[in-house]
Parts: C-alpha cells; structure tokens; sequence
C-alpha cells in the first residue's frame, strides 16, 4: 500500500518504473491473507524433500501431466518445525510411511509471497488418509501387474526341503530383530541346529530396495548352500514400509529359487512383498518360529518311526515267539492226539464190520429160509397143478374115449377090422361088426 | 557322541527318511522274515541316528564356510 511517488527521471527520455520492491509488495497484497489462498487443502507431489537441522521441513509441490514425467505445476512449500514435529508423527501413523519425496499428499496450504523470498506454500496440515488411499491403490496395482505376469504365487509353490537348516538372512545388522532371531534359533529347546549367514541390507529408507535386491543376488550365486531366505526387519516401527511396495523387489521374491520367509515387523495392511513371499510372518520371532517348528516336526516324525518300527518289531517277535510255542507243544500232543483219533477209529471200524457182517448174515439166512419157503410152495403149486391138469386130462381122455362115445349111444363101425368113418370106404354086401356099448352084431350093408 | 559311523554318510536326509519309511513298512508286514528282521532293524536304527544328529549335531565345517561367506557381504 506504498503508493511512492513516482521518481522523477534525470534524463527526459528515460522510461521511469517503480522498484521491484514496491512491485512485489503488491503481489504480496494480493496473495497474502487472501481467504482463498488461505487454509486450502491441495493435492500434489512431494518433491526434494529436506528436512535441515533447525527441524524445519523444506520441499517442492508438484504436479505432473498424464505421462507421470512433465511437470505441470510446482510451487516451493515449507513445514515450520513444530508444525513438521506433529505432522511427521500424524503421517507416519496415519500411513505407516515416513514422510518423503515422491509421495501423493493432500495438505493444508496457505499461500504467502514474500518480496525477498517470492511465492511459498506453508503447509500446516496433512491428510494421512489421502496418502494412504492413494499407496493402497499404487499396491493393488503391482499385485495386480505380478498376478498378471503369472509369478504371483511361484514362490509359494516351492516345496520345502524337509530339513531347513541352511538359512540365507537379508537384515540389518545390529537391528534388534536380527539379535531376536539368531538368538531364538540357537537357543531353541529342541536342540536344533541352524546355519545362518547374514547378507547385510538397509531395511529402511530409498536405500532399502537396491541393497535388498542386491543380498538377494549374493544369494543367488550360493544358491546350492541355502534352503531358503529369511527377510527380517526391527520389530515394532512401522514406519517407512512403502519401499516394501516394490515391483521390481516383489518380481525378485516371487521368482527366487529359494522360499522366502518375510518377516518386516509390522501389524497393519500387508506391502506387495508381503503377497508374494513363500510364508509370512509378523514378527522376526515368529520368523524364528516357523523354522524351529519345521526341524520339530521333524523330530517328531523321526520319533514316530523310531516308534512305529519298535511296535512292528515287538508285534513280529511275539508272533514268532506265539508260533513257536505252539509248535513245541503240538511236537508233544499232536502224536498222541493223532493216536487217540486212530484208537477210536479203528474202534468204530471194528464194531462197524462185526455189525454189518452180523447184519449180513441175518440177511442170508432170512434170504435162505424164504427161497425155502418159496421153493415149498412153488413146488406144491406145481403139484397142485399137475395135478389139477392130469385130473383135467383124464377127464378129458375120458370124455374123448370110445367107449364114452359108445356110452352116449353111438355106435362104431368096422370092417376087416379097420373102423369106417366114410359111407365110401364100404360097398354094398360089405360084411360089417358093429360095436354098440354093451355086445356087438355083424350087419350087411344094403346100400 | 555316537561312536559308529553310519553306512550312509553319502545320503540325504530325504533319502535317508524315505529309507526309513520303506524299512517300517516292510516290518509292517507280517510275512517278514524274522531273519530279515535283525537286519532291517539295525539299518534303521543307523538311519535314525544320522537323520536326528543332522537335526541336533553342529557341522562345523558348513558354519566356517557361511561365515566366510557373512564376512564378505
């Protein structure tokens, strides 16, 4: 609001202008404490993000066209330090990522322009929620990506050797997680042994996916050496997972050769590299855990065989031993059995053949006494007959005899002694005896 | 410390596991001869021990090699 004056020029045909403080103390007008350039919630793109020793939190917003790479919007913005103090935490938490470059970020600007300093975004406030959204969907599309690429699921499929001794661990050194698992392994109460080898990584941080990828590589080479890789973090913080959120990290994972346990330590949502581990576990601990339970099983099943070839083995000694006796008993009764069975037969085969020949003989006799019977009375059958049928006969030769014929009043003709039955055999004059039944007369035959 | 030496000191575990499992069912078998019977059980008991020493005991040599290995990574 300094309406200077106007400077008189010196020389009559020089242009005059107002300073450049004045011009921007204008532009300051306009834009400071401005209702709408005030207490605005922007989208944008964090970009070199710096956070300097006083605590106070420099960085670009950008904004960038459809291509993901031209920028068509940038301002330079500022988070005083005990603005940045609160923010951080409320981000972290709300996310479960530290606050950094390249992010998606909805925040509470106010817009000030300064006549040393020019146009800077103070940004008081921050929505996790936005940022959270917007990693939630960066994820799923990487899942989405791997799902497609088919790999997804190749380390999951890896059989399990039955013995896991040989572990590869990507961790860094001297962060609590890695003490907490090498000590659980090598103290475990199974009497376990284990064979770590650490490949050293940054598990926090923009340094976190190449060192990674890098332990993976060393691995790879010794791949014969190891059964799987253990990938491990401090437990607790969860903070800075998004470097988790890895494609080219998850592909490396999903096609390693060996199973991959991942164990970053955290409770909430799971990252990509979550998705596509063989096993995945909450904690370093657990990680320990899944191992030692692995060689238990083990142990138990070699326990189960010990036991079962025991009960095999004492099954098949007592039935042997059963066998035996009974054999050594059956040397003793089995003759005498046998000859008890003998006695009884022959026994029976003595009464058998004293009573079927006793049976036999009866038979005969009765046989015989009836033949005799029979032979009786065919015999007096036949008599009986032949006589009936000489009776018949007599009676018959009577009948037919002459001298009843001669009874009955015939009478018997005979000439020169031989008897005539045809008027032919005589001539008249012939002399005749005639045979009557009582007497005789001799008779000429007239004609 | 087991005195003998086992007759597999060349087999894997997994082999030496599915070894032991044909030898259980084998004794399984109650047509197993009992002469067979002495045998198959001092084999499996050789198999038991290497199986649970490699489970329980420290190789020493394979430590000294991954810690060759951790010293160069």
């Amino acid at each position: 609001m300094n309406n200077q004056p106007r400077q008189p020029s010196l020389f009559p045909d020089t242009p005059s202008g107002i300073s450049l403080c004045e011009f921007n103390a204008r532009i300051a007008d306009c834009v400071n404490r401005q209702p709408q350039l005030t207490d605005e919630w922007v989208i944008a793109e964090t970009s070199d993000v710096r956070v300097k020793a006083n605590g106070h939190c420099y960085l670009k917003l950008v904004e960038k066209g459809p291509d993901g790479n031209t920028v068509t919007a940038q301002a330079d913005a500022v988070i005083w330090n005990r603005e940045f103090h609160q923010l951080k935490v409320k981000f972290e938490q709300g996310t479960g990522a530290a606050f950094n470059t390249g992010m998606q970020v909805m925040v509470k600007v106010t817009a000030s322009f300064h006549t040393q300093y020019g146009l800077k975004l103070t940004i008081t406030d921050i929505d996790p929620r936005f940022t959270l959204g917007d990693m939630a969907r960066k994820r799923l599309e990487i899942i989405k990506r791997l799902q497609s690429d088919g790999v997804i699921d190749n380390n999951k499929q890896l059989p399990w050797p039955a013995l896991t001794q040989r572990i590869a661990v990507i961790s860094a050194p001297g962060a609590a997680g890695y003490g907490d698992f090498i000590n659980q392994l090598q103290n475990n109460a199974y009497g376990l042994k284990f064979y770590t080898c650490l490949f050293r990584a940054t598990m926090q941080g923009n340094q976190t996916v190449p060192t990674v990828l890098r332990a993976l590589n060393a691995i790879k080479r010794q791949a014969d050496l190891f059964q799987c890789v253990v990938i491990i973090r401090g437990g607790g913080a969860s903070v800075d997972l998004n470097s988790f959120d890895d494609y080219n990290l998850a592909l490396e994972v999903a096609q390693f050769p060996l199973p991959v346990i991942v164990g970053i330590g955290h409770e909430r949502d799971e990252t990509v590299l979550d998705h596509v581990g063989a096993v995945r576990v909450k904690t370093p601990t657990a990680a320990a855990e899944h191992l030692i339970k692995l060689g238990a099983d083990q142990l138990a099943l070699l326990e189960q065989l010990k036991t079962q070839m025991e009960t095999n083995l004492q099954h098949l000694l007592t039935r042997a031993r059963e066998r035996l006796t009974y054999l050594s008993q059956a040397v003793v009764t089995q003759p005498l059995t046998r000859c008890q069975q003998e006695r009884i037969k022959l026994n029976q085969l003595a009464n058998d053949i004293h009573r079927l020949s006793s049976n036999h003989i009866m038979q005969r006799q009765h046989r015989i006494s009836e033949h005799r019977q029979a032979i009786v009375n065919l015999v007096n059958q036949r008599l009986t007959l032949s006589h009936d049928r000489l009776t018949h006969l007599t009676k018959v030769v009577e009948l037919l005899s002459p001298r009843n014929v001669l009874n009955r009043g015939y009478s018997l003709v005979r000439h020169h002694g031989q008897y005539i039955t045809q008027a032919s055999q005589v001539k008249p004059g012939d002399l005749v005896t005639v045979h009557l039944k009582e007497g005789h007369f001799k008779s000429t035959v007239t004609e | 410390m087991n005195e003998s030496q086992p007759q597999t000191p060349d087999m894997t575990y997994d082999e030496a596991t599915k070894k032991l499992e044909e030898y259980v069912s084998l004794m399984q078998d109650d047509q197993c001869s009992i002469d067979k019977l002495s045998e198959y059980t001092k084999q499996s008991q050789q198999l038991l021990e290497f199986c649970r020493r490699k489970l329980t005991e420290t190789d020493a040599e394979l430590q000294k090699i991954l810690a060759d290995i951790q010293k160069q990574n």
